[in-house]
């Protein structure tokens, strides 16, 4: 490594540091930071697991396969209350099991529900039916409003006329085996909480900081100094990074062991997964700040951020649940594609490297924010000077 | 002969239709300390902004230490050293921290940073307050934590813009002591103030800017001289004659004389001098006439510099045009 490298790094971490001393300085920024901002989401979605069973049941454009096994009037009837419910829109039929099964996840099929030989048979042997739903592992969140739409449309099932005829077959009702992806509501939550945590505090950091700095005129210090623009956006991502590491392990720490969330993903994955999130962030911080704009300015966006986040990257409702327009935003939100990375490695472990697709577009949107970022800042640096 | 620490050339600089500096030829060598006088809103700061590179000239050129401002900012940053309004310290850090910070970035050895940063504090008589959040400091001694992280790197240029605003008298003496003594030491210091006062008491040379354009440049003696060569004798004595008059009127290098009782009102070509002083002083007391009290005064640099910016009228209208621009 030569000389000038290493003054470089020194920069760097000098920047980052400072940011640490000027932090620990603050007891406010450290309370709001570490404390309140970590506690307040995990405590308010922890509280709030009593609805974790409700889901949004669009489900009516999934496409799910219908594999009847049994063919027989009791399967062509489930099939019929089905369609006729208006949740199962694209029931599609002609698929084997097998076939079925290596489609999920690819993006073909979202859940496939099997009618397993004998299930008229059980019914009329007062026995329960049992029907078996296959979901994708891959998309949390579509498992709950399969499950609740076939729930609500066996309610209007009825198998056979000849057990309502005879009358001496009663109709038990049918169980619903669900194989593939299972969450409990906490463990969703968090990955919410996850992400609101970081993208509200990260955010504020970067771009308040920024602004921060600017209104007090030691960004104009740090500009007629030796030092690089470039060194300052790493020193400050750098400290961030640091913070954000800290902040994962808060919430991980109260989500399992106050609130018994589970999680199947490794330690690293995760972190990692957060850390996408909160890189992507801050470059989006930084691009607000090179807007020479205000705190409370920077407060406000960061407001609206949060509001569109929620309804639009699959915060609560699942990116292939959403519809028409909400959908498309949701494709362009580079972090629809960070909480899909959080919630598959946290919920169902799946591991990191595998995501590619997703990795590659945080990748190229963390480049995109920080490259335009740089360039606005170099650009609008007369703009920037108090 | 020393170096030419600054020039610029035609230097410009325009915020849309507003020209802020207006094409300034500049030459200022080693160890000067040149004062920029000048109105609020004339143009100083700015000037001074495009010198220490936060803001690029809309037009021509300008070398600090032999780098071009723009092409070579980088350069630039490391010889120089800024006081000014917006550039300030981190408020949540002490002094020490701050000067750990700026003289990592100025590449500076831990060890040589250590040593100056003693000797600064301790010039400064900061040692006790060193461990202080800079924002618990007052304004003067914030302003004197400004200047010490400005020199922690031992800049060849330093820029003081307003550096007395808000001072005390003494800290505001002591501050001009020690810039003097900066310049004896080689250091070259751009002065900027709106203070007429303070060019005269330490400036090798002085340019007075008005409306973004350097209208006059000189040592504080020439600039003076380039409003008046005179300076007025003024001298108590009442009962004068029409002969006594007429004999002080004779004297060489005596421009004008009145005399309204008790005031004679003399006033001389070369200002400061002793022999005409001492002439009208002879005859006086030659005439028997009584001497109440003698009075020599010599035109200031404000009076040059409200006669240069085309007096006190034209100075009202500026001030006008400013304020509305705000």
């Amino acid at each position: 490594m030569t000389m000038s490298n290493l003054k470089y790094f020194s920069k760097i971490f000098a920047i980052m540091f400072n940011e640490f001393r000027i932090l620990r300085r603050n007891r406010s920024a450290i309370l709001i930071s570490l404390v309140v901002i970590p506690f307040f989401f995990t405590a308010s979605l922890g509280a709030g697991r009593g609805g974790e069973g409700e889901t949004y049941s669009a489900t009516s454009e999934l496409p799910i396969a219908f594999i009847d096994e049994d063919l027989s009037e009791a399967s062509g009837r489930l099939y019929e209350s089905l369609v006729r419910s208006e949740d199962f829109n694209m029931l599609l039929q002609g698929y084997r099991e097998e076939d079925a099964l290596a489609t999920l996840g690819k993006g073909g099929l979202y859940a496939a529900i099997v009618v397993p030989e004998g299930f008229e048979k059980r019914l009329l042997n007062n026995e329960t039916g049992i029907i078996i739903v296959h979901v994708d592992d891959g998309s949390p969140g579509v498992d709950d409003a399969v499950l609740s739409n076939i729930d609500a449309s066996l309610s209007n099932f009825n198998p056979n006329p000849r057990i309502k005829q005879t009358g001496n077959i009663e109709f038990v009702g049918v169980e619903i085996v669900m194989k593939g992806a299972s969450f409990s509501g906490f463990a969703v939550g968090l990955t919410i909480t996850l992400t609101m945590v970081v993208v509200f505090a990260t955010f504020y950091e970067i771009a308040g900081g920024m602004s921060r700095e600017r209104e007090t005129g030691t960004y104009s210090h740090l500009l007629v100094s030796p030092v690089s623009l470039g060194s300052i956006m790493i020193g400050k991502t750098l400290y961030d990074v640091c913070l954000n590491v800290m902040r994962t392990f808060i919430v991980l720490g109260l989500a399992i062991y106050v609130y018994g969330a589970s999680i199947h993903a490794n330690l690293l994955s995760l972190v990692l997964s957060v850390l996408f999130i909160a890189i992507l962030t801050m470059g989006f911080g930084f691009l607000v700040s090179s807007f020479g704009i205000g705190v409370r300015a920077v407060v406000i966006i960061e407001f609206f951020l949060i509001l569109f986040l929620f309804a639009f990257s699959g915060f609560f409702i699942d990116k292939e649940l959403l519809r028409g327009i909400s959908q498309t935003i949701a494709t362009v939100l580079p972090w629809s594609y960070g909480i899909d990375i959080l919630k598959r490695t946290t919920l169902i472990g799946q591991p990191l490297m595998s995501l590619t697709y997703q990795l590659q577009i945080i990748a190229i949107s963390i480049i995109l924010f920080y490259g335009v970022a740089y360039l606005l800042l170099k650009l609008s640096r007369e703009r920037l000077v108090k | 002969m020393s170096e030419i620490a600054i020039v610029t050339k035609e230097l410009t600089k325009k915020f849309g239709n507003f020209t802020a500096v207006d094409g300034i030829h500049l030459e200022i060598p080693e160890g000067q300390l040149f004062g920029l006088l000048g109105p609020n809103g004339a143009g100083k700061t700015t000037l001074v902004r495009m010198l220490c590179t936060l803001l690029e000239p809309s037009e021509g050129t300008a070398e600090i230490a032999g780098y071009d401002i723009v092409k070579d900012a980088a350069e630039v940053r490391k010889r120089i050293g800024v006081v000014s309004d917006g550039v300030s310290l981190y408020k949540d850090l002490t002094i020490e921290e701050n000067l750990k910070l700026f003289s990592t970035l100025y590449d500076l050895p831990s060890n040589i940073a250590k040593d100056r940063m003693h000797n600064l504090l301790d010039m400064f008589n900061f040692k006790e307050k060193s461990k202080r959040l800079v924002g618990e400091l007052s304004s003067g001694w914030m302003k004197k934590a400004m200047i010490i992280a400005a020199l922690i790197h031992d800049p060849k240029i330093l820029f003081l813009d307003e550096v007395t605003t808000g001072l005390d008298p003494q800290s505001a003496l002591a501050l001009r002591e020690f810039t003097r003594k900066l310049c004896d030491e080689g250091v070259t210091v751009i002065w900027t103030t709106h203070y007429m006062t303070e060019p005269e008491m330490i400036c090798d040379k002085v340019g007075i800017i008005f409306e973004g354009r350097l209208i006059q440049m000189g040592t504080p003696k020439e600039l003076r001289s380039s409003v008046s060569e005179q300076s007025l004798l003024e001298i108590e004595t009442p009962n004068l004659d029409h002969s006594t008059l007429k004999k002080i009127e004779e004297i060489g290098n005596i421009c004008k004389v009145t005399y309204d009782d008790p005031i004679l009102k003399a006033s001389c070509i070369d200002e400061g001098d002793k022999q005409i002083e001492e002439s009208v002083t002879k005859i006086l007391l030659d005439a028997g006439a009584k001497i109440r009290a003698i009075n020599t005064k010599e035109p200031t640099l404000e009076e040059a510099f409200i006669s240069l910016t085309g007096g006190e009228e034209e100075i009202d209208r500026f001030m006008e045009k400013a304020r509305q621009k705000i």
